[in-house]
């Protein structure tokens, strides 16, 4: 069987997020995984989170990739996060063992395969987590790329930059299940949304899948119980206002 | 834009007699600029069978590819009688060609080369056909952008067929001619005023088309000729075509308003969906007339310099998304007093809101609430501050519409600042063209809210549309 990538970001220790995706994955018949960083922060679930996608790593069925927001569980990045960020990461290094920490230290910033690209912000400097938002981010980022694709997260809301025929990248919101042919003459960067903290107004998860082969690529919503999530959110005493994105979904 | 040098092979894998992904490639049936068409066929397939390949290699435009690009992406995602069925596709780097059904007819170009005159009754009939058909690709938020009667089948009972998707534009795709530097790519006769400034997402473009399309199978003529220069193709934004009935007298007036009107060259001013066009030529008892329709003498100089000066400013009017252009999926509001507790009436107000929904099935909700005003400090707590507030609101207006269980597509959310509700309300649903507004009215309600009562009373005087009150 052809290969068929599920392409997860922001996940952010949401569970109820990540299982539902995942077995939405799973039917789709994913065939490997890529997790694009920001595994932890904000939403009740962080450890549960690590173990699940470690496990999947361990066993080869998964990558994942650093985001900015699990290297702030190791490192001080206070003044680059809202209060309620802060608050959240504060929270989640309570919450953690040294080895889920050391999973975190252990995560590539980015990966680079033949065609393809993974990084969490972007691969233009993806240490300073610059955000693909607009055409000349996405050029940047398709240019230090290199690829084909090039699939990232950060950016909370999914989108498809694509080159045109004058070589530009424009931006395209992908309509969710609509199969959209990426043929690599192009360049594509491709930015897959949220799973654990949607903010289109929309609740339901993203994620989305590639098929090298057949050089298409879906982006997905998956609905999920997101007032459960909001509830564990709040009795874990982090901020309501988490609480109330994962409900809004804004 | 690197392109695979394999695909200069292409004419060796394309060649009657082989085989390519199970289809056994037949003769070669056309052979044009852009595309070879060759019939083929294939096991389990009880359609006859088209191959499309594209012309590629180091001579031909790069438009060519796109072009192939584009249509193998919409067609692929298109459903419809009035469309060639998509059956497969090859690899575009290696062995690119598009599988179709092969549908019987012949170009309406050729009828028009041949000479044939056309009917009233023919003109009018092939317009509404064509209107149906350009429908059922709005309706899937599709637009041709290249309807011409070269790329429109008729077969011998008359039914019409569209082909070449290589220009077209679909709302849930990446267009790939987006941005092209060519403006007023597509061919000139045909082709609308915005489609000449460079835009690709109106509709109404294709209303045009087939205004161009009925005045030239009425007078033998193309409104607009057939330019070869920008200054030429402009000329649509500001001239009035020549009046139909002062080229053949039997035209009625009705019809000449109706050509005349899809010819507009402001999106806005032209008949704004398929379906009214479609309607107007099957019931010309519905069509206003209007001076358009006793035009018979050509424009003069004067009102031809008077529209060249509106032309100088001409800007295109905001394109809706296509399948808008439908009547038949009214909006709803449901006004939402979060401040009331009475559970009754909640639950009336969302069984109500639930049968409503069932009654129209392509119906949207859009739960709405009001605030006082927010504060301009950004508080110290998330829940102080303005979009902290806003915020609250909206979790409660989806807790309000759970039960509904609607898909998202169906439903949206909004808190309205306002210092008088009911003003804010009646606006909001003029805004967004609503059909009805949902309210409830507690006996229950204690009496410092009855500004809300007051607010009732106001919102059905001045609604735009149907107001229903919730009663417990």
């Amino acid at each position: 069987m052809s290969e068929r990538i599920g392409l997860f970001a922001d996940l952010h220790s949401n569970l109820e997020a990540f299982e539902a995706c995942i077995s939405r994955a799973e039917e789709l018949g994913v065939t490997r995984m890529v997790f694009l960083g920001d595994l932890v922060g904000y939403n009740a679930d962080p450890a549960a989170l690590i173990e699940r996608i470690a496990d999947l790593v361990h066993s080869k069925k998964a990558i994942a990739i650093l985001g900015n927001h699990d290297e702030a569980v190791f490192k001080d990045c206070r003044n680059q996060m809202n209060a309620s960020a802060n608050t959240a990461i504060e929270w989640t290094k309570t919450q953690l063992s040294d080895s889920h920490v050391q999973f975190l230290k252990n995560l590539p910033l980015i990966v680079q395969e033949e065609n393809i690209c993974f990084v969490h912000a972007s691969a233009h400097n993806p240490s300073d987590w610059n955000y693909v938002t607009d055409s000349m981010s996405a050029w940047r980022c398709a240019q230090h790329s290199g690829k084909s694709y090039t699939f990232v997260g950060h950016a909370h809301e999914q989108a498809l930059f694509y080159q045109s025929a004058v070589g530009k990248l424009i931006r395209f919101a992908p309509h969710p299940g609509d199969e959209i042919p990426v043929l690599p003459h192009r360049q594509w960067v491709g930015v897959v949304g949220s799973l654990g903290q949607p903010r289109d107004g929309n609740p339901e998860a993203c994620f989305a899948v590639f098929e090298p082969a057949a050089e298409a690529l879906t982006f997905h919503r998956a609905p999920y119980d997101h007032f459960a999530a909001a509830d564990k959110v709040r009795r874990a005493g982090l901020p309501e206002d988490l609480a109330n994105r994962l409900i809004t979904g804004k | 834009m690197p392109i695979n040098s394999d695909i200069q092979a292409v004419d060796d894998i394309f060649q009657e007699g082989k085989v390519v992904d199970g289809f056994v490639i037949g003769k070669e049936v056309h052979r044009g600029g852009m595309a070879s068409l060759f019939s083929a066929t294939k096991e389990g397939v009880d359609v006859p069978i088209l191959l499309k390949i594209p012309r590629v290699g180091r001579d031909q435009p790069v438009e060519s590819l796109i072009g192939f690009e584009t249509e193998l992406t919409i067609l692929r995602a298109l459903k419809s009688h009035y469309v060639p069925k998509f059956l497969g596709a090859g690899n575009m780097a290696t062995r690119p060609y598009i599988a179709m059904e092969r549908v019987e007819g012949r170009p309406l170009e050729d009828l028009i080369k041949e000479g044939k005159v056309f009917t009233i009754d023919e003109v009018v009939r092939i317009g509404a056909d064509l209107a149906q058909a350009v429908q059922s690709l709005h309706a899937q938020d599709a637009i041709h952008l290249d309807i011409k009667p070269e790329n429109i089948l008729i077969d011998e009972k008359g039914k019409l067929t569209l082909i070449d998707f290589g220009l077209s534009h679909h709302a849930r795709y990446p267009d790939l001619l987006a941005e092209e530097m060519r403006k007023g790519v597509g061919s000139a006769p045909y082709i609308s005023p915005e489609q000449v400034a460079g835009i690709r997402s109106d509709s109404r473009s294709d209303i045009y088309s087939i205004g161009v399309i009925m005045y030239e199978l009425l007078t033998g003529e193309l409104p607009f000729g057939n330019p070869q220069t920008m200054t030429g193709l402009r000329r649509r934004m500001w001239a009035e075509p020549f009046p139909p009935r002062a080229i053949r007298r039997e035209i009625p007036r009705w019809l000449q308003e109706v050509v005349l009107r899809c010819l507009e060259p402001r999106a806005a001013d032209r008949y704004q969906s398929a379906t009214r066009l479609r309607q107007v030529l099957r019931d010309p008892e519905g069509v206003t007339l209007t001076e358009r329709a006793d035009r018979i003498e050509p424009p003069s100089f004067w009102e031809n310099l008077k529209g060249l000066f509106k032309a100088v400013g001409y800007e295109p009017s905001p394109s809706p998304r296509p399948s808008m252009g439908n009547y038949d999926a009214p909006l709803m509001i449901a006004a939402i007093d979060t401040r009331q507790s009475d559970e009754d009436l909640r639950e009336r107000m969302q069984r109500t809101a639930k049968n409503l929904l069932q009654a129209y099935p392509e119906s949207r909700l859009v739960c709405i609430s009001t605030i006082a005003s927010t504060p301009t400090y950004e508080g110290k707590h998330e829940s102080e501050t303005a979009s902290g507030i806003v915020r609250g609101h909206l979790v409660q207006l989806m807790e309000w519409a759970k039960p509904l269980k609607l898909p998202p597509e169906r439903i949206s959310y909004h808190v309205l600042e306002a210092m008088d509700p009911a003003t804010r309300i009646v606006e909001f649903a003029k805004d967004n063209d609503a059909s009805l507004i949902l309210i409830g009215a507690s006996h229950k309600l204690p009496n410092k809210v009855t500004p809300w009562r007051t607010s009732m009373t106001k919102i059905v005087e001045e609604a735009p549309c149907s107001v229903h009150i919730v009663r417990t």
